[in-house]
């Protein structure tokens, strides 16, 4: 989750100063180097020019700068000859291009006819958890994971035409999902009025507060629209769904008495409804249009949910933990924020004395303190861990569970999604 | 005007009928329908004998004529706004509360035109008729809802502590969880627009929050150059208030399944009135309930909001454009602009502006086919009386 704040600060700055801040770049650079073969590849120099290009656009420019770069040396590594194991193909590189297409169309969907707000709307769709595009690289190969076979005969016929209708549609729920995650993090982060009367109220601060409700509304408007040009009513039903799901979690967040704030129960609720929903709706949305069974798109969402759900789980870990595996070097921002997390709620089963230190409140960094030592004592890290595992061992059964196919791209992208729950449990970041 | 026997037969019918159904057009027979659309005429014509006949003839309250049907879109409303969560239901149901409700005009202009337009309401008591009501009052929901769904996120964007005589929602609940329950009004809307199964409607209503929020847009990010544009103006008077209205109309219109010309005609009355309503509610922010300069909020020019009266003036004195493209941040220029504006014809000339769209408004109702049914014929003249009340209201 906090990664979701420095995006949120930027959206704020991004009015006055329409640049971004280089400390906050670093921070978000991509894991790319760590993922694929750094080892062969040796030291891991990003060009120049995409140096340049961070500070200017953002890490997303030079995300996709060195992406390309590690796609071209992998490409390279494999011609060299030396059989390369299947698993060290990124995941997000087999989308790559398509996300390129994707994003040059949202831009364009974006343009409206006011700049201002598009630069604002369009920074976000350019930066990403790990500076990748999560969502849409899911759904994009989920949809290429439930594509039903073509036989090489219907090569430019009618079955592929239609083909690349689908393939289309589904995009557009790509960049639909997409809309939606933008809108609810700038909606998510407007301040309220005893944040602005701590004397902050500042024009810029207020300024950034009013264009981020209005980005947020002018997505959610356009998701409308492209929602209704899909014209299938189980697929808007699905997505308007997942967007009463994001609006629930937010209030549940913000309005937690303090018995909820201690249920286990109550705080996983919130992040299904918070992270999962969006992802899962998503997924079962492509699926859908893609003709399948009911089964089969259950499937798609019971993927869906569970890789949000892991997701979620780890982003609390690392809140504490950060890039280090000790704890308390993350940026520990839910709990300065009030937020009781996974971690914490295992730690205070063990300790239920813990209990009282988090009534407390955070305001007093002593009180993060003694929290802290309580969960270093306790097992809530691991348990969490172990849970994030559960989740994402259960996504990884979904895509198995799914009806057998001999296509190699199927095939591919099915490997590429269980690759990517692995990803999601071992991140550092 | 009936002849006397008729109406009395049918008051009689009516009175042994002893119905305890509601009257609404959808659950009466022929003769009732005439009783209920005379008493409507009726109410008119007696407002002017009993005011004596040198005052200016009152209007029928096109409110009235509808107001059970509203009443029924307003109580679903209140069910269809519950959420999984208490915090969100009483959120998103605060301006559906008894007494929070406001006039309803969007329900009502949409009910009225259902019936203005209805071709087929010869036989309401086969069920086929109540059917496309209901849709009808389906679509008056959501526009409700959209409307309420602006609202809620235009306060937060104005930083409005009242609406509607009461306490804002962002005054109550704060921002973050007015906008949030703007987002869930608006996504609820949208799921019952899909319900409707009508890929157009959707796709109208769609346009309509599109429209919405470009039309703040352009408020927000307005340039000095297009302060001083009428063009703009009027662009930005569309989106912000008509669009929603002329789009539900033309939405009602292509549920009942009606030709392109009759949609299009529900287009430009909802389009018409909207603007009207509109401009003399730009009168308004500087006559307040007086007619004269001085009583009023001047909330519109003290947010740097240019309107109408002002574009007029400064088209009388040029020199008032180097003022307005200042801005307002200097309350002196605020002071200068008022001067100004009373000396010119910028309200008058607003006022007749006004005049001109409510007449087209009106004209579109005039064009539409010609019906004998009374309830179409009582219905049609509640919406062209109904641009006259927004022409003569005062607050």
């Amino acid at each position: 989750m906090s990664w979701r704040w420095a995006l949120a600060r930027r959206v704020a700055t991004l009015a006055a100063t329409g640049g971004g801040g280089g400390a906050q770049a670093q921070r978000l650079l991509p894991t790319s180097s760590a993922a694929a073969g750094t080892g062969l590849l040796g030291q891991h120099h990003m060009p120049l020019a995409s140096q340049i290009r961070s500070k200017v656009v953002g890490c997303r420019g030079a995300a996709l700068v060195s992406s390309r770069w590690l796609h071209d040396a992998q490409y390279q590594v494999r011609q060299d000859g030396a059989s390369r194991p299947q698993e060290q193909q990124d995941p997000f590189e087999l989308v790559a291009d398509e996300l390129s297409l994707l994003a040059n169309r949202l831009r364009s969907m974006v343009a409206a006819e006011v700049p201002k707000l598009a630069s604002a709307a369009e920074y976000f769709f350019k930066v990403g958890a790990e500076g990748k595009r999560f969502r849409p690289t899911v759904l994009l190969l989920m949809a290429s994971a439930l594509k039903f076979p073509l036989s090489e005969s219907t090569e430019g016929g009618v079955l592929s035409i239609l083909a690349d209708k689908l393939r289309t549609r589904q995009q557009n729920i790509a960049e639909i999902t997409e809309m939606i995650h933008v809108a609810s993090l700038l909606h998510d982060d407007v301040l309220d009025d005893a944040d602005t009367r701590r004397g902050v109220s500042s024009l810029n601060l207020i300024m950034g507060n009013k264009l981020s409700v209005l980005a947020g509304d002018f997505l959610l408007s356009r998701a409308c629209v492209a929602l209704a040009a899909l014209g299938n009513t189980e697929v808007v039903s699905l997505m308007a769904t997942a967007v009463e799901h994001l609006v629930t979690g937010e209030t549940m967040q913000i309005s937690t008495s303090r018995e909820q704030r201690r249920s286990m129960e109550y705080y996983l609720q919130k992040t299904y409804y918070k992270t999962a929903s969006l992802i899962s709706n998503s997924c079962k949305a492509v699926a859908i249009l893609a003709g399948h069974t009911a089964e089969v798109s259950m499937l798609a969402c019971e993927y869906g949910r569970n890789l949000g759900l892991a997701f979620q789980l780890i982003d609390d870990v690392l809140d504490f933990t950060g890039t280090s595996a000790s704890l308390g070097k993350g940026s520990l921002s839910d709990i300065r924020h009030g937020i009781i997390t996974a971690p914490m709620l295992y730690a205070i089963e063990e300790f239920p004395q813990l209990q009282e230190v988090v009534d407390r409140g955070f305001d007093n960094p002593a009180n993060i303190e003694i929290a802290l030592d309580y969960l270093r004592k306790s097992r809530g890290i691991e348990r969490t861990k172990e849970l994030a595992r559960e989740h994402a061992d259960r996504a990884v059964k979904a895509i198995e569970s799914l009806p057998d196919s001999d296509d190699e791209d199927v095939l591919t992208s099915r490997r590429a999604l269980i690759d990517i729950t692995e990803r999601v449990i071992t991140r550092t970041k | 005007m009936l002849p006397g026997r008729i109406l009395l037969a049918g008051l009689r019918r009516s009175a042994s009928a002893a119905s305890s159904v509601a009257q609404s057009p959808k659950n009466m027979c022929y003769w009732d329908r005439v009783i209920w659309s005379s008493r409507y005429f009726h109410s008119a014509s007696d407002n002017a004998f009993s005011e004596g006949g040198s005052k200016a003839k009152e209007l029928p309250d096109p409110f009235a004529l509808i107001k059970d049907e509203v009443s029924e879109v307003t109580d679903r409303l209140r069910s269809m706004v519950v959420a999984e969560i208490p915090e969100l239901t009483s959120t998103a149901g605060y301006f559906f509360r008894a007494g929070a409700e406001g006039k309803r005009t969007c329900p009502t202009v949409l009910l009225l035109m259902a019936s203005a337009i209805s071709t087929d309401m010869s036989d309401p008591i086969v069920g086929l008729e109540n059917k496309p009501r209901a849709r009808h009052m389906r679509v008056a929901e959501i526009t409700e809802m959209i409307h309420i769904s602006n609202l809620i996120h235009d306060d937060v964007l104005d930083n409005a502590d009242t609406r509607r005589g009461m306490d804002s929602l962002n005054f109550t609940v704060g921002k973050k969880l007015a906008v949030l329950a703007g987002d869930f009004l608006l996504f609820r809307a949208f799921s019952a627009a899909v319900a409707l199964d009508n890929t157009e409607v959707v796709s109208l209503l769609a346009t309509a929050v599109n429209n919405l929020v470009t039309g703040e847009l352009m408020q927000l990010t307005i340039t000095p150059a297009q302060r001083c544009s009428m063009d703009y103006y009027l662009q930005k008077t569309y989106y912000k208030t008509a669009a929603l209205i002329s789009n539900s109309c033309k939405a009602v219109a292509v549920l009942s399944g009606q030709t392109t010309e009759v949609q299009d005609l529900a287009y430009q009355y909802g389009r018409h009135l909207g603007i009207a309503y509109q401009l003399i509610d730009d009168i308004l922010d500087f006559t307040g309930t007086s007619a004269s300069l001085g009583k009023a909020s001047f909330s519109d020019i003290n947010q740097g909001i240019v309107t109408a009266p002002i574009l007029f003036a400064m088209e009388e004195f040029p020199q008032l454009r180097e003022i307005v493209e200042q801005g307002f941040d200097d309350p002196s220029n605020v002071d200068v602009v008022l001067k100004y504006l009373q000396k010119s014809q910028g309200i008058e000339r607003t006022r007749l502006l006004a005049a001109e769209h409510a007449k087209l408004a009106a004209a579109a109702i005039d064009d539409l086919p010609a019906s004998e049914d009374p309830v179409v014929l009582s219905s049609r003249q509640a919406l062209k009386d109904l641009t006259q009340k927004f022409l003569r209201r005062t607050k």
